[in-house]
């Protein structure tokens, strides 16, 4: 696939979900095709609320979200969900469907007509079972799996909608370190083996730091910083931005951080200042 | 173990194949339940026709004009429920959900209990005010909580779920102060019709009756698919491509529709809406496009089972069929969940 420029186009984007009461305001990036961005930022920085305006489950009152050249209010949900795919992060469980069930569901659209799938949407629903690790446990009901492996089925479900977007709502949430790690490398195989543009909501900022090419960091106060992600998580980006004083090494070519908090390691004695870390 | 979980998947032929099994049950269970009753039917007299006059054949008689309709009407009304029952189970996403939770059963009742303490006497094609009436209650009450529940938000499940209950409530209470100040005659039809009654019907009835609750389920499995994918939530159902608003408009009004209809054909059967999908689930497993099918025969063959009890239970008195559905539904429905809830989490 030939790269092309801004596969997603973010133009003075602004969203209030009450009046007055501004997330995003006067926002602008643009991220190139094959990218694996991350938006990262503090709770309440707006982060999904930005994921849910570029998939169109929200609509801006202002500025303009571009999809692959075109506004995103130009497509039907059929055709959006051919360019873009998510992978949210709330899930409740209901009648236990199938693993392959549900990754077979990404291809609802192209049903035939009488309601079933052809072989083409099966074919393509066992690469991304077999992407994703996923295929030795196909018939298993998805209330029966561990969060980790419920996380790889709907990625894996996202990737059967073969779209050239993939957006992802804490794709590590609740995850242990070995999960974590697990679902970036599979993330960064779709993005160098499929060529997708991948862009991640995270408060994680190590891992952000180590798989992804850009970033934009979200502060509570509506600042968006975009760029590489070595420059955009700075060590003094993350500490004005997220409020909390933090340690930066560097592994390699690439940085990690730690927050110190008012408690950390060294003091055994509690500290005179109550309330202070909540200012 | 791809190809087996492959191999293990709903296919077209399959569908038909266990679709055709149900109805060839379902047809037996028809053909047994019409032969039982009061009076002996004997097959073959039956099949010798009507004879020469309107009186010649006793059994023909019977049997065209009492077993038969009444068996049709089972089988639609039970189908209807059943089929409504898995569409809100669905649409809310909540497995407590049945066909009357948005308010359906009061809203008719309500209509119902105005068209016997009005004493209105007038018939439309062949019907009368009761069911008319009981028919308008029932798509009103829905149109209302729909309304309430969209001004709560962009169909808030828990925001339409309350409006149901309150507007329930609501008009229960009426219908109790219409029942404490109505007379006793009135009082005895209108509770007889709250527990569920299935009567002879007319042909025309039955045939406009079977056309809409036909065609309604047609177009819920033609919808289907997008069922299983709102299943996960209308954000997710969005995501993979289905137009989740026009989905759930049309799911929503045609299984109300249904409802009304078999409401208004057999006042509140209980129980049938909640128990068979739920039934068809455990077995055969939650793809919509094969448990609407399944759950309309299901639901039909259950439903005909049950008006058999209650015709010949206390024979020559008949029961109410709710009282039956509720009182053999319930341990039947336990028993199932029990068994498949551990064959499920264990086996699987």
């Amino acid at each position: 696939m030939a790269k092309m420029s801004g596969i997603i186009e973010i133009n003075g984007l602004s969203f209030a979900y009450t009046p007055g009461n501004m997330v995003l305001e006067d926002m602008s990036f643009e991220v190139a095709a094959g990218t694996f961005l991350a938006i990262a930022g503090p709770n309440g920085a707006g982060k999904s609320t930005l994921l849910n305006l570029m998939c169109g489950a929200l609509r801006s009152e202002s500025g303009a979200i571009m999809i692959d050249g075109a506004p995103i209010a130009s497509y039907s949900p059929r055709t959006l969900a051919a360019k873009v795919a998510v992978v949210r992060q709330e899930y409740v469980p209901i009648f236990g469907f199938s693993v392959i069930e549900t990754v077979l569901m990404a291809r609802t659209p192209y049903y035939g007509p009488a309601g079933f799938e052809r072989q083409a949407d099966r074919t393509i629903a066992n690469e991304a079972l077999e992407l994703t690790d996923t295929a030795r446990f196909a018939s298993r009901p998805i209330t029966s799996l561990s969060s980790g492996e419920r996380q790889r089925v709907f990625i894996a479900r996202a990737l059967a909608q073969n779209s050239p977007i993939l957006l992802l709502d804490e794709p590590t949430n609740f995850l242990d370190l070995r999960h974590q790690v697990g679902i970036y490398d599979l993330l960064k195989a779709a993005q160098l083996e499929k060529g997708k543009t991948i862009v991640a909501v995270t408060h994680d900022v190590n891992l952000a730091a180590q798989y992804c090419h850009e970033a934009v960091l979200l502060g509570t106060d509506r600042s968006c910083r975009h760029g590489r992600t070595r420059d955009v998580l700075s060590a003094e980006h993350i500490r004005t931005t997220f409020n909390v004083e933090v340690f930066a090494g560097e592994i390699g070519s690439g940085q990690f951080f730690l927050p110190l908090g008012e408690y950390a390691k060294d003091s055994t004695q509690p500290k005179d200042r109550p309330g202070k870390m909540w200012p | 173990m791809k190809t087996d979980a492959m191999s293990r998947l709903l296919t077209p032929g399959r569908l038909i194949v266990r679709t055709g099994l149900a109805l060839v049950v379902l047809a037996a269970v028809m053909l047994a339940c019409s032969m039982i009753g009061s009076e002996k039917v004997s097959l073959k007299a039956v099949f010798g026709g009507p004879g020469a006059r309107a009186t010649a054949n006793p059994d023909y008689e019977i049997f065209v004009r009492f077993r038969l309709p009444r068996i049709v009407l089972a089988c639609l009304v039970g189908a209807a429920l059943a089929c409504s029952g898995v569409v809100f189970q669905a649409l809310l996403r909540n497995p407590l959900a049945d066909p009357y939770i948005l308010g359906i059963s009061s809203g008719a009742g309500l209509g119902a209990i105005i068209a016997v303490i009005s004493g209105l006497s007038w018939t439309l094609w062949g019907r009368s005010p009761i069911a008319v009436f009981a028919f308008a209650g029932a798509l009103g009450t829905v149109w209302l909580v729909w309304f309430i529940g969209r001004l709560t938000g962009k169909f808030h499940v828990t925001g339409l779920l309350l409006a149901g209950v309150v507007v329930n409530a609501f008009f229960s209470a009426v219908i109790m102060f219409l029942t404490s100040i109505a007379k006793a005659d009135q009082v005895h039809a209108t509770i007889f019709w709250l527990m569920g009654n299935m009567a002879e019907e007319d042909f025309l009835v039955l045939w406009i009756g079977a056309g809409c609750v036909v065609g309604g389920i047609a177009a819920l499995f033609y919808i289907s698919p997008q069922l299983n994918a709102l299943s996960f939530g209308p954000e997710v159902a969005r995501s993979v491509g289905v137009d989740t608003a026009r989905v759930r408009v049309l799911a929503f009004g045609i299984a109300a529709g249904i409802t009304a209809i078999a409401v208004s054909l057999s006042g509140l059967i209980g129980f049938v809406g909640l128990v068979v999908p739920h039934g068809v689930r455990l077995v055969w497993g939650p793809d919509h496009r094969q448990l609407l099918p399944l759950s309309a025969v299901v639901g039909a063959i259950f439903l005909v089972l049950a008006d058999t009890l209650a015709r010949i239970i206390v024979a020559p008195a008949q029961l109410p069929v709710g009282v039956v559905t509720a009182l053999v539904g319930g341990p039947f429905f336990l028993v199932l969940l029990i068994r498949y809830s551990r064959k499920v989490s264990w086996l699987r």
